[in-house]
């Protein structure tokens, strides 16, 4: 646990110095509230959620509204166009480099964590690894490598103009990472 | 050659191209450490060439396997022979699919193939999407540089490019532009029915494609349009998916000292896409152009098969003294000293065998390679089949393969020139030369000494109970020009006791010939030389000129190993041979007790072959602050004076753009006196600097508490 402790301020640390905002809830009570929260500060009204088993088991939808915005409508494209915010799940966390790692196969995850301004991330502190070669690993032992693996590191940046760094040029300018705590008992993995 | 000089010098009448190169070089070197900081590169780089060397070697059968799993995993993988199979596939897929509308993500293999060109001229939209490369597109420029392709665009023209080909106002703010290209091109990326991207890998193993970009620009290009097409060359295979990650570790790293990219991409077949219209689309499509164009003659070259580890990180471009001056004119498509390589074989014979001839030759890109590639090595060889191939000229004929092996006649040749440059010589410095006027403008070169040092040995001191006997391995430039340097070398080791012998049979010691691309006739002189040397029996030959140090220490030996009479002589003498501050540190015992206190403000020049070669750095300045000298460092500290031999003659504007740069650093450091072990380098930075500039076994021998007479 102390191991998972440093491996999670490893992470944090590197992820802010690259312009990424983290916060941490143990609880999916926690996670709820802080969502709503972040939404609220952020201002955004359009909200587009991805599916996944995580973002499904803390029931965000009624969060997003709570926190005045809405859930986005229409095809995959036009959510994604028109989502100030995009909402999406990670596997995996690397502690040396500050980065999430998903497998954005499926078109809602990769869209809405790469067209919206707003990227809200949430992954689970079970998966923290140390750095790169564990991470490769986890998608290595699980079997067959996803089609479309998605390593993020910070928002989106630019220093293409006279070297000076600026950040959302095509992907998100700001990048929020919730990492959630498990209830200690569940250890069964 | 005179045409590349016209090139060379427009180049460097663009001072903001020159100012944007050197300004990142300088910040670069730091913040390139400290992204390295708690890794190891030398390890890192070897994991990185070590994997390259497999892939090299299994080449074919590692594009077999890639070519299976990308299939299995719902890709088309295309092997393309040339460039022209590779853009006629990429039209003839657009047309199959009645695609007009086209966005791609910067890279190096489509700018190989020309491709926008080609596709525009079948009518199609391409528009590329990374920031940099579409600044450059829009302005119909070339990219110039490997990874920042708009370095050299002030946030002023970046504006006036987009007020003129987009017809929008924008205010030269940066973040402003930024927010202008993200609204413009995200229209393109949504209507868009083809991405084109590059890869920086393609892992064998898996058929896995992984692509690293900042601005998340690929992501859009592989997501968003239903058919994807990926250019990769057949270099870029690694046999494991864990072979990544060393390459992942030192890419973002050397190229702009990040610990990672913002993204890092790794697609693995085909995966669901909705098209602009609306359709969902569970398997798009994915197109895998394998891209030899000219990769299997190079693995086949038992020389040249090295440059395909290059992984494209740039880092050889950042640290160039003549990269910094000439940016994209250091090069074609691809540009440096290692597109000067790639283009022999990728794209043109010619054109590289013109180019090479801007390599100076310093080494530092060696330094920084990250797949520990002999760039420098790879020049030379080329620069040996340019000539093998086309000659040297004329010019070059007379003097390197005409005189220069020709003792007796060079040296008369020096000496008459040295009585017939009067003229031109004024209060000891040489004024206004007729035939190269630009080597002096603006500046003054000291002349050819009128009693060179070989002529001066008999009345050097001697110690009375020699130590031992040590000979001197002048070189031409202490011979002939600073006859100085060696009296002082002479007057250092006769103080700590040593006999020091200049034995009369040597010559130049062919460094010139080797560099100009002529192998035989640098054989010729090494054997006269070794002959010279061999007559006496010596503990040491002792150079004051890192050049010639490198041609007696290394190249000899390379140059003869296969020479039965020669080899060992090479080699042996080889051992024996040391550059004179690392001999008098080494027996520092012998020196510190008789030298009075240095009582000067020094800066240290680092002579490239000293530093890169040599390695012996350290030698020098452990010497002076033993001494009691206040060291100054310069900062920053390793930059080449710009000299390079017979570059500062084929390239005198670029050579003293070199060593403005330089000087600035010099005078920075606040020192009164810069100090260096190389003759070439005084050559160079004397003429400029006003403090005084001298060798260190000048500062030593000034120094001597009991100097015997001369």
């Amino acid at each position: 646990m102390a191991e998972r402790e440093e491996l999670i301020s490893a992470f944090s640390a590197q992820a802010r110095l690259l312009g990424a905002e983290v916060y941490r809830a143990s609880s999916p009570g926690e996670a709820r509230a802080l969502v709503k929260e972040i939404i609220e500060s952020t201002g955004v009204r359009r909200v587009a959620l991805a599916s996944s088993p995580l973002l499904a088991s803390l029931d965000l939808i009624p969060v997003i509204e709570a926190a005045g915005a809405e859930l986005v409508k229409g095809s995959l494209r036009e959510q994604a166009e028109t989502a100030e915010m995009g909402i999406t799940a990670f596997e995996l966390a690397v502690a040396e480099t500050g980065t999430l790692v998903h497998d954005a196969t499926e078109l809602d995850t990769r869209l809405f964590s790469m067209l919206p301004l707003v990227h809200l991330a949430l992954v689970p502190v079970r998966g923290l690894v140390a750095n790169l070669e564990e991470a490769l690993n986890y998608w290595l032992t699980r079997g067959e490598i996803p089609g479309y693996l998605a390593f993020v590191s910070g928002p989106s940046r630019t220093a293409d103009i006279e070297r000076v760094l600026t950040v959302g040029v095509h992907g998100p300018g700001r990048l929020l990472i919730v990492l959630l705590g498990e209830e200690e008992v569940c250890s069964h993995e | 050659m005179n045409e590349l000089r016209e090139k060379v010098k427009k180049a460097l009448a663009n001072r903001r191209v020159s100012w944007a190169l050197t300004h990142f070089a300088d910040n670069y070197v730091i913040a390139r450490e400290k992204a390295y900081a708690g890794k190891d590169f030398a390890t890192l780089r070897q994991k990185v060439a070590q994997i390259k060397e497999e892939t090299i070697a299994r080449l074919e059968e590692l594009a077999e396997q890639f070519t299976r799993e990308a299939t299995r995993r719902g890709a088309v993988v295309y092997r393309a022979a040339s460039a022209e199979e590779a853009r006629a596939y990429i039209a003839d897929l657009a047309r199959a699919k009645g695609i007009e509308t086209v966005v791609k993500s910067k890279s190096m293999a489509t700018e190989e193939l020309h491709l926008n060109r080609y596709l525009q001229q079948q009518g199609l939209e391409v528009v590329e999407t990374d920031l940099g490369e579409w600044i450059i597109q829009l302005s119909g420029q070339r990219p110039s540089h490997l990874v920042m392709p708009a370095i050299h665009l002030s946030r002023q023209e970046v504006a006036e490019i987009f007020r003129e080909k987009l017809g929008v106002e924008v205010e030269p703010d940066i973040g402003r532009m930024v927010k202008l290209a993200r609204r413009e091109l995200r229209k393109k990326f949504l209507g868009a029915w083809m991405g084109i991207s590059g890869a920086n890998l393609a892992v064998a193993e898996t058929g896995t494609l992984v692509i690293l970009t900042n601005e998340g620009n690929a992501r859009l290009t592989t997501t968003l349009p239903p058919v994807h097409v990926v250019v990769v060359g057949l270099e870029k295979l690694v046999p494991r998916l864990v072979d990544i990650v060393p390459v992942l570790e030192v890419l973002p790293r050397s190229a702009t000292a990040q610990i990672l990219t913002s993204y890092v991409t790794l697609i693995t077949g085909s995966v669901p896409a909705v098209d602009p219209e609306g359709n969902y689309l569970p398997q798009k499509e994915l197109h895998i152009i394998l891209l030899d164009n000219g990769r299997t003659r190079m693995a086949a070259d038992p020389v040249f098969r090295e440059a395909l580890k290059c992984i494209r990180c740039a880092a050889c471009l950042n640290v160039c003294p003549v990269y910094q001056q000439l940016g994209g004119t250091f090069g074609a498509v691809y540009t440096g000293g290692i597109g000067v390589i790639l283009t022999a074989f990728f794209t043109g014979f010619e054109e590289a065998a013109q180019l090479q001839e801007l390599c100076l030759g310093c080494q530092r890109c060696r330094e920084y390679c990250s797949a520990n590639i002999d760039l420098p090595g790879l020049i030379e060889e080329l620069r040996r089949r340019v000539v093998a191939k086309k000659g040297v000229g004329p010019a070059a004929r007379v003097a390197l393969a005409g005189i220069l092996p020709r003792r007796r006649l060079f040296h008369t040749f020096l000496r008459t020139a040295a009585r017939l440059q009067a003229p031109w010589v004024k209060e000891g410095k040489l004024c206004r030369l007729p035939f190269f006027p630009e080597l002096t403008e603006g500046r003054a070169l000291p002349p050819l000494s009128l009693v060179p040092f070989r002529d001066r040995t008999a009345r050097l001191p001697r110690p009375q109970s020699p130590r031992g006997k040590v000979l001197f391995f002048s070189g031409c430039l202490i011979d002939y020009v600073f006859p100085r340097i060696g009296e002082a070398v002479d007057r250092v080791l006769a103080a700590m006791g040593w006999e020091l012998v200049h034995p009369k049979g040597q010559g130049c010691c062919g460094f010139p010939v080797w560099q100009a691309g002529l192998p035989g006739t640098f054989a010729r002189l090494a054997q006269q030389n070794l002959a010279a040397l061999a007559e006496i029996e010596a503990e040491a030959v002792i150079t004051a000129c890192p050049t010639c140090t490198v041609a007696l220490k290394y190249l000899y030996p390379e140059v003869l190993k296969g020479d039965a009479k020669w080899a060992e002589l090479a080699r042996v003498l080889a051992e024996k041979v040391t550059d004179f501050s690392s001999f008098v540190w080494e027996r520092r015992e012998e020196i510190l007790p008789i030298l009075a206190p240095i009582r000067e403000r020094i800066t240290y020049h680092d002579s490239c072959h000293l530093k890169y070669t040599l390695r012996a750095d350290r030698a020098p300045r452990e010497l002076l602050l033993a001494g009691g000298a206040e060291l100054k460092e310069m900062a920053p500290p390793e930059l080449c004076c710009g000299f390079g031999g017979s570059f500062t003659l084929k390239f005198p504007e670029l050579s003293r753009a070199i060593l403005k740069r330089k000087l600035q650093a010099i005078e920075g450091s606040g020192a009164e006196t810069v100090a260096l072990d190389c003759p070439g380098c005084l050559w160079q930075i004397g003429s400029v600097f006003s403090g005084k500039a001298k060798h260190t076994a000048e500062i030593l021998a000034e120094s001597l508490k009991y100097p015997l007479a001369l």
